[in-house]
């Protein structure tokens, strides 16, 4: 147990040596954030939405405070399967599917709140409607953030899932771009999924990519009532068990095949 | 029972190819990469792999620290299977993959060192000891806060050796350690391998193509080619078969005589300097030195034996490698 406790606390240390992409990232994503407000004030202004303007804009500043969370990886892994260091950590008395699962997690978390904690404060500061509004409640708060660490634990596992596809295809850059557009989309970071007909709304908030930010969000903001919160939960952490369970089996079958190339 | 014991290892890459026009689909070739190979590896034992690029060397390395599971044969270290039972077999075996690194890259090296000690559960007080012993003996004191991306290639690896034998493994693979290394590294490098060795009876398999290092280190050398076994004993019995012809340079007081040579002795005059190439088995020194004394007299001589280099570029071209 120790050595994935302390990959996870090297991890996040080598995270935070990365200042300069932090501000690079608040920025980005603040102006992200204002834009999209402001695209929902005029849309809102023609039509008003079922939805009041104050909870769009809350769920759009948590999506981007929280994006690093969902697109981050780790280019060391990468390089480590394209270049076969990865061959070192195959000789490691560990299972290398929780060492890199680790690793992905001290990353997304460290990650997102240099990013998340100064961006949300921002928002806070933002006048009514156009910033964070803060929780209903304090078991929605609560609901909220064990929801967003389940959310965690499915967007490591899918990380790890893309990554098996990079063991095979040497380059993450295909089936990442693939699944980050299904991500983006799916999850509510592009178009909240509040706002998608409620007919597709049963379904799309079934599917994995909705347990990572949407579901915690939705128990912050009230969305879902408390009555609602341990089927959420209980959705969040099925699908996580899933997705780890299909990722240790894909990394097992790689592992099989694995061939280290070149001397 | 030997420390190592291999027997008719086989690995095979299937390649698949460029689709040729016309075709539907890409063919596939099978590439064996091991033909069967055998051997025997004593503990202490400070063993030299060597053939040429692609002969399998990296393939026998990487089947017995476990990384690829072969097609058939059997390999046993230490009464272990490599590729059985992974996690608890590569807690006694170190790694060096000479092109790749183990060390994080923007953290300081005493970090990724202190990950090593709690992936191999090394206990505080044996990881310092250790550790200080390594590190003076490596010459890495004053390199452990700096960050991986600094280090020159030559202290690279000699923290990747260091972090390679942290848990005091029974058998270190070192895999090309002194690729790219200048002169004072790889010295550096050849000598802290023999005292490892000496210091604490750690097995040594080391593939390499600098013949130096073989033999700098090793007294017993494997050569490879094509997957097979090709020889397997003492560096010397190994250069002795190609090691036939001497080359002798004289330079002489006066402007260079004309030599009396027998037929097939080939004479180069260079800067007047001559060159002569002779097999001692056809024509005696003896008899090559009173040639040379005859003609006038002689200033400068030197003889030389051939480069190993190119002993095993011969070698490799008559094993048809």
């Amino acid at each position: 147990m120790r050595a994935y406790f302390s990959v996870f606390r090297m991890r996040l240390k080598m995270e935070l040596q990365y200042r300069g992409a932090m501000i690079g990232g608040i920025i980005c994503q603040m102006f992200f954030g204002i834009v999209l407000v402001a695209l929902y004030h005029a849309l809102y202004e023609s039509k008003a939405q079922a939805m009041p303007i104050e909870q769009v804009s809350t769920y759009v500043w948590l999506q981007q405070a929280f994006f690093r969370m969902m697109v981050a990886t780790d280019p060391d892994l990468n390089d480590k399967i394209k270049n076969g260091s990865i061959s070192y950590d195959m000789g490691r008395p560990v299972n290398l599917y929780w060492f890199y699962y680790i690793r992905v997690a001290a990353q997304k978390l460290m990650g997102s709140l240099m990013r998340g904690i100064p961006m949300m404060i921002v928002a806070f500061l933002l006048p009514k409607g156009w910033g964070m509004s803060l929780p209903t409640s304090v078991s929605g708060l609560c609901s909220g953030l064990v929801a967003l660490f389940l959310g965690l634990l499915c967007m490591c596992a899918l990380e790890n899932i893309t990554m098996a596809f990079t063991m095979r295809t040497l380059d993450p850059r295909g089936m990442q771009s693939l699944l980050n557009l299904l991500m983006v989309t799916l999850s509510g970071n592009l178009l909240p999924l509040t706002l998608f007909p409620d007919s597709w709304q049963k379904v799309i908030t079934m599917l994995p990519y909705a347990q990572l930010l949407d579901a915690p969000i939705r128990l912050y903001s009230g969305e879902y009532p408390v009555s609602d919160m341990p089927v959420v939960l209980l959705r969040q952490a099925g699908w996580a068990a899933v997705l780890i369970l299909l990722g240790i089996w894909m990394w097992e079958s790689n592992r099989k095949k694995m061939i280290i190339q070149g001397g | 029972m030997s420390y190592i014991e291999v027997e008719g290892l086989r690995k095979t890459f299937t390649v698949r190819k460029k689709r040729e026009k016309g075709k539907l689909f890409r063919e596939k070739e099978i590439v064996e990469a091991l033909k069967g190979i055998s051997f025997t590896v004593e503990k202490g034992e400070l063993v030299g792999y060597i053939g040429p690029n692609g002969a399998g060397k990296s393939t026998t390395v990487k089947i017995l620290s476990g990384i690829l599971t072969p097609e058939s044969g059997k390999a046993l270290v230490g009464g272990r299977v490599p590729w059985k039972d992974r996690k608890d077999y590569v807690k006694h075996i170190g790694v060096v993959f000479g092109q790749r690194s183990q060390l994080w890259w923007d953290v300081p090296i005493i970090d990724s060192f202190s990950l090593l000690k709690d992936i191999y559960k090394i206990p505080e007080k044996d990881y310092k000891t250790r550790l200080s012993e390594l590190t003076e003996a490596l010459q890495l004191e004053n390199l452990m806060r700096t960050p991986l991306r600094l280090l020159s290639l030559g202290q690279k690896m000699r923290a990747e050796l260091c972090g390679s034998l942290l848990h005091r493994p029974e058998l270190l693979f070192l895999d090309e350690p002194t690729i790219g290394l200048d002169a004072v590294s790889k010295l550096a490098l050849r000598d802290f391998l023999k005292w490892e060795n000496k210091e604490h009876g750690t097995t040594i398999m080391l593939t390499t193509h600098d013949m130096e290092d073989i033999a700098a280190l090793c007294s017993r050398v494997m050569v490879l080619g094509h997957g097979q076994k090709l020889f397997d004993g003492h560096l010397n019995d190994l250069l002795e078969k190609f090691d036939t012809v001497r080359t002798v340079s004289v330079k002489y007081d006066t402007s260079t005589p004309t030599l009396n040579l027998p037929d097939g002795v080939k004479a180069d005059q260079k800067d007047g300097e001559i060159h002569i190439t002779y097999s001692p088995s056809e024509l005696p020194t003896a008899n090559m030195l009173s040639i040379l004394q005859n003609a006038g007299n002689i200033r400068e001589m030197t003889l030389e034996s051939e480069n190993i280099d190119h002993l095993i570029a011969a070698m490799y071209k008559e094993m048809d490698l």
